[in-house]
């Protein structure tokens, strides 16, 4: 998942996004997850060039109780 | 031959005209693990003595005329994914090393129904998040991995310490341990078949399916498990056919579909040409092909990771604030990191799986079937799991075999992997044939007919 950086994550903005996920992350794992983030990030925006317009999401309800 | 190098069919046979016992075909299988467990470790927890008084059960009811189908008194592994009433549970993790559930998984109460004997829970990649299963080793070579998820079923299967492994495929996890141990794999159609009771890694993209020696096992494996539960809310009330009845139609007239895109970028070479030689096979029978191109190439991996990454991190939310230390090293990092992907970023991903669902539908008009490789390379290097390309580029084994798996799991369309050959060096190598939503029978009857051309699965690891 080799990605270029769309959305480059410093430490501090890593640290704050843990914070709002109740997420305890060691100090020593910050560099790896936010290299691994910033690649992820990269690969997802490649969905940023769809034309997504009026189309759902693929998830339904099924509101019958049997 | 021995008792446990049988194919089910032909097991069930001999069973059914009792020229075999379910005792001696258990005891042979056991027999058989007890020689070769230690150079594969493909189970987290082996039963003899429940598979011994099954077997025993079995053969009590078939003497007393109450036979009940083709899969009793058949040797069975389960993923360790899948709850199995009083025997551990561990998805191969120290963070469930003592979970023993209470009641059976759906596909377990119904294996178990129809007379199975379970002989094991087989060792799945940690949660079944990874394509490694670095806990067990490749049958036909011990240097390799089995591939995963399932990758203690893939490898029980091809050295005959079971006749049958139950799989689960999120991005592949069924079809590609079943391409590089040398046995048939099928995820079926996404709400084929239920998964209740089965560890989820993404409920979103997850798929319960078998590993098998042939086509035909595969077929009457399905028969058993296939059909609607409400507790599965993604299972389709749909009817169920029987899987075994087109097997022998042949492919006379059949359209099939070879890609010209995607599936030929980055593939090994012998992987290439060993596909190349049975859609020719296939085409001697009469089958026609059309070259088609794999529609949104590069929206598939986007969709797979961003739908897999943050339901893997939702399923896992407490265990990992609990006991992350617990955790290997690389999934513990993928639970971590689907932690920061955006709701916004999961539901875009959710949107363009719509999109996906339309161009592969417009995809198989005027095709049949596709057949692609299952997997862009042969079984890769315990030591070193990646493959390097002739760029000099490397992929971590995971990324290279997920990228030709996944499209079967971002559509839900059905993918059969059938061995179709092996590499001068000895290793398996797979074909896969996806086919339209809940038309399983059509890719099982292709698969029949070029199983049924050649001789692969005659071929055994030599052990």
């Amino acid at each position: 998942m080799s990605e270029p950086l769309s959305r480059p994550l410093s430490p501090q903005d890593l640290a704050s996004a843990t914070r709002f996920a109740r997420l305890n992350l060691p100090g020593d794992r910050a560099a790896l997850v936010r290299e691994t983030l910033e690649s992820v990030y990269g690969l997802l925006d490649r969905l940023d060039t769809l034309e997504l317009g009026e189309n759902p999401p693929a998830t339904a309800f099924d509101a019958r109780w049997e | 031959m021995d008792a446990y190098q049988l194919s089910l069919a032909e097991a069930a046979e001999k069973i059914r005209t009792k020229e075999l016992s379910p005792v001696e075909l258990t005891e042979s299988v056991l027999a058989r693990a007890d020689a070769v467990e230690d150079k594969i470790t493909a189970f987290a927890t082996r039963t003899p003595g429940l598979a011994r008084k099954a077997a025993v059960q079995a053969e009590a009811e078939i003497a007393g005329g109450a036979y009940r189908g083709p899969l009793h008194g058949i040797p069975v592994g389960i993923k360790d994914l899948y709850e199995t009433a009083g025997i551990p549970t561990t998805s191969s993790s120290a963070v469930r090393a003592d979970y023993v559930p209470e009641r059976d998984s759906a596909v377990v109460e119904k294996l178990t129904a129809a007379g199975m004997v379970l002989v094991g829970k087989t060792h799945t990649h940690e949660f079944a998040y990874g394509a490694e299963t670095p806990t067990t080793r490749n049958p036909w070579d011990l240097e390799r991995i089995p591939g995963g998820s399932s990758g203690g079923s893939g490898a029980a299967v091809a050295a005959g310490e079971c006749l049958v492994g139950m799989g689960s495929d999120t991005g592949g996890s069924i079809r590609i341990p079943a391409s590089i141990c040398g046995t048939v794999g099928l995820k079926p159609t996404y709400g084929r078949v239920s998964r209740r009771g089965v560890a989820s890694l993404s409920w979103s993209l997850d798929h319960v399916g078998p590993l098998t020696r042939t086509v035909r096992d595969t077929a009457l494996v399905m028969n058993a498990i296939a059909g609607y539960d409400r507790d599965d809310p993604a299972t389709v009330d749909v009817a169920v056919p029987d899987f075994t009845g087109g097997l022998e139609d042949g492919v006379a007239g059949l359209t099939i579909g070879i890609p010209v895109d995607y599936f030929t970028e980055r593939v090994d070479p012998e992987v290439s040409a060993a596909v190349a030689t049975a859609v020719g096979v296939l085409t001697g029978q009469g089958a026609v092909v059309r070259e088609v191109n794999v529609p949104m190439p590069d929206h598939v991996l986007p969709t797979e990771w961003g739908l897999m990454l943050p339901e893997a991190s939702a399923y896992h939310q407490s265990m990992l604030r609990e006991k992350a230390d617990l955790y290997t090293p690389s999934v513990r990092l993928y639970l971590e990191v689907g932690e920061y992907v955006l709701a916004t970023d999961y539901i875009k991903a959710l949107r363009a799986r719509t999109l996906l669902q339309q161009a592969w539908r417009d995809l198989f008009e005027g095709i049949d079937v596709l057949i692609a490789p299952t997997l862009s390379a042969p079984a890769v290097s315990a030591e070193n799991p990646a493959v390097t390309w002739p760029d000099g580029t490397t992929e971590a084994a995971t990324d290279a075999y997920v990228r030709f798996s996944a499209p079967a799991n971002v559509t839900g369309l059905p993918s059969l992997s059938v061995p179709c050959g092996f590499t001068e060096g000895g290793l398996p190598i797979g074909m896969q044939i996806m086919g339209r939503p809940f038309d399983e029978p059509t890719l099982l009857r292709v698969g029949q007919a070029y199983e049924s051309a050649t001789d692969w699965t005659s071929r055994r690891p030599a052990l």
